[in-house]
């Protein structure tokens, strides 16, 4: 029960300060609509056909919401480290696996609100909204939580031992990229796949997104406080 | 016991910040640490919060072992350092509500309202932190570190920054906790008032701890220009 009641405070307190500041809110949404403009400007008015629409969707997608995300995760801890707030929650005792834990989730929620708004403007833009319906619509974003869920688990983990490194922002970049490339790469297959054929052709690239985010959430679990501690 | 520290070392690359300092606070008892800036006082205060770990030695709060199992012992501390260790774009009000949800305090609100009242912060439960100067920032810093009720608290430069009448509060709840059996442990380079503070001091210089005197033991002239002696004994040859 304490470990909810701790893990419950510190999510409110991250939305609370992500939200009130709109600091990130307002650059990671403006860096997401510029993406989509740029992508829709550099192959349209024209588009090519549906199948290529739709790679070209996800690729657009996929870029926006990995590039949003590394600002994202670290805007959040250098909110926590900019004044020893983060000093102060460990002085409270609470779990470093459950401060990772509450980590994680508030990034992958504001993440997620993000993609919810982001991706019909990047559908409409790349002339794609008129032929994806609800069904489809619903599992894209069910895919694309999945995908935010495992590159906040990696992220989270990796920006908690970069932001407190000199050049951290850039740094968080250059360790997490590689480490979240099979994401990317299902993630991707997986959003193609539904806007071309409205299916999951087999399923392997979400089982490699859904099995490559719940072993790195569980594996960055037990290591948040090795991480976090130092 | 409240605290025990024994032989603890810090290094940061070649360089010893903090030299096999031990030192023990007992309920109640006040021990002041005077030295001048880089002496390693930030360095050990941290380390007594289990904010750092120490390269070497052993450090006990409450009979237990800081080191080892830190996260238990961390709430028996209440902290003052230079940091805020809160939130900036919250008010002292939400910062004490969610530190207090963390601590799992009851009656939060009241505590939390009580508390601000009382360091007199009444005017501004709701303003954000970070407009807040200096001195009202350490004002609801002593909040934050007294909110979960701590048997040790360690205060790192209490009085830096603060106006005359700043300065007399943070020595009243001083006096006022020590009454109540917590362990205190203030560092600060201000001997007339670490003098008026504490009850037994130390003295901090290029990382070593040397024990003074006990405060029935030495006047407050007699401290100060024992400190300024021995100041001038290790000060950088050229200076």
């Amino acid at each position: 029960m304490k470990a909810f009641r701790q893990i419950g405070a510190l999510i409110r307190k991250d939305l609370g300060l992500q939200f009130r500041s709109k600091e990130t809110l307002v650059l990671i949404f403006v860096f997401s609509v510029l993406v989509v403009l740029i992508f829709a400007f550099a192959f349209g008015p024209i588009f090519p056909e549906k199948v290529e629409r739709g790679k070209l969707t996800a690729s657009v997608l996929w870029t926006a919401f990995v590039f949003a995300g590394i600002i994202s995760l670290n805007r959040s801890f250098i909110l926590e480290r900019s004044h020893g707030a983060l000093h102060g929650i460990r002085l409270t005792g609470v779990d470093a696996s459950n401060l990772y834990l509450s980590k994680v989730v508030s990034n992958v929620v504001f993440l997620f609100l993000l993609e919810i708004v982001i991706t019909p403007i990047a559908l409409q833009f790349l002339d794609l909204l008129d032929v994806v319906t609800v069904g489809i619509l619903l599992k894209l974003f069910g895919v694309l939580s999945i995908g935010t869920l495992g590159f906040c688990a990696v992220g989270v983990l990796l920006a908690g031992m970069s932001t407190s490194a000199n050049g951290g922002e850039s740094l968080l970049s250059v360790i997490l990229l590689p480490l979240v490339i099979p994401i990317i790469m299902g993630g991707a297959k997986c959003t193609v796949s539904l806007l071309v054929t409205g299916g999951l052709e087999g399923g392997f690239w979400l089982k490699l997104l859904a099995g490559y985010s719940l072993i790195f959430l569980a594996s960055a679990y037990l290591l948040a406080d090795a991480v976090i501690e130092e | 016991m409240r605290l025990r520290a024994s032989q603890l070392t810090k290094d940061f690359g070649h360089r010893t910040i903090v030299k096999n300092a031990t030192l023990s606070v007992h309920p109640g008892e006040v021990v002041t640490i005077f030295g001048p800036n880089g002496a390693g006082k930030t360095t050990l205060i941290k380390i007594l919060a289990t904010l750092l770990k120490p390269t070497s030695g052993k450090l006990e709060i409450e009979g237990t072992d800081a080191i080892a199992d830190s996260s238990d012992v961390r709430r028996m501390l209440g902290v003052v350092i230079h940091e805020n260790l809160a939130y900036p774009s919250f008010s002292p009000y939400e910062n004490l509500r969610f530190f207090g949800q963390m601590y799992g305090i009851k009656q939060l609100e009241h505590r939390a309202t009580a508390l601000l009242a009382e360091v007199g912060l009444q005017r501004f439960l709701h303003e954000p932190l970070r407009i807040f100067s200096r001195g009202m920032t350490q004002r609801f810093m002593i909040a934050r570190a007294l909110l979960h009720a701590p048997s040790v608290l360690l205060l790192d430069e209490p009085f830096s920054g603060l106006d005359a009448s700043a300065r007399q509060f943070v020595l009243a709840r001083i006096a006022k906790e020590q009454q109540k059996g917590t362990g205190i442990v203030i560092t600060t380079h201000n001997t007339e008032l670490g003098y008026l503070a504490g009850t037994r001091f130390l003295f901090m210089i290029n990382g070593e701890l040397e024990e003074v005197a006990q405060k029935d033991e030495i006047e407050a002239e007699t401290l100060l220009l024992t400190y300024e002696e021995r100041l001038t004994d290790n000060a950088p040859k050229g200076l």
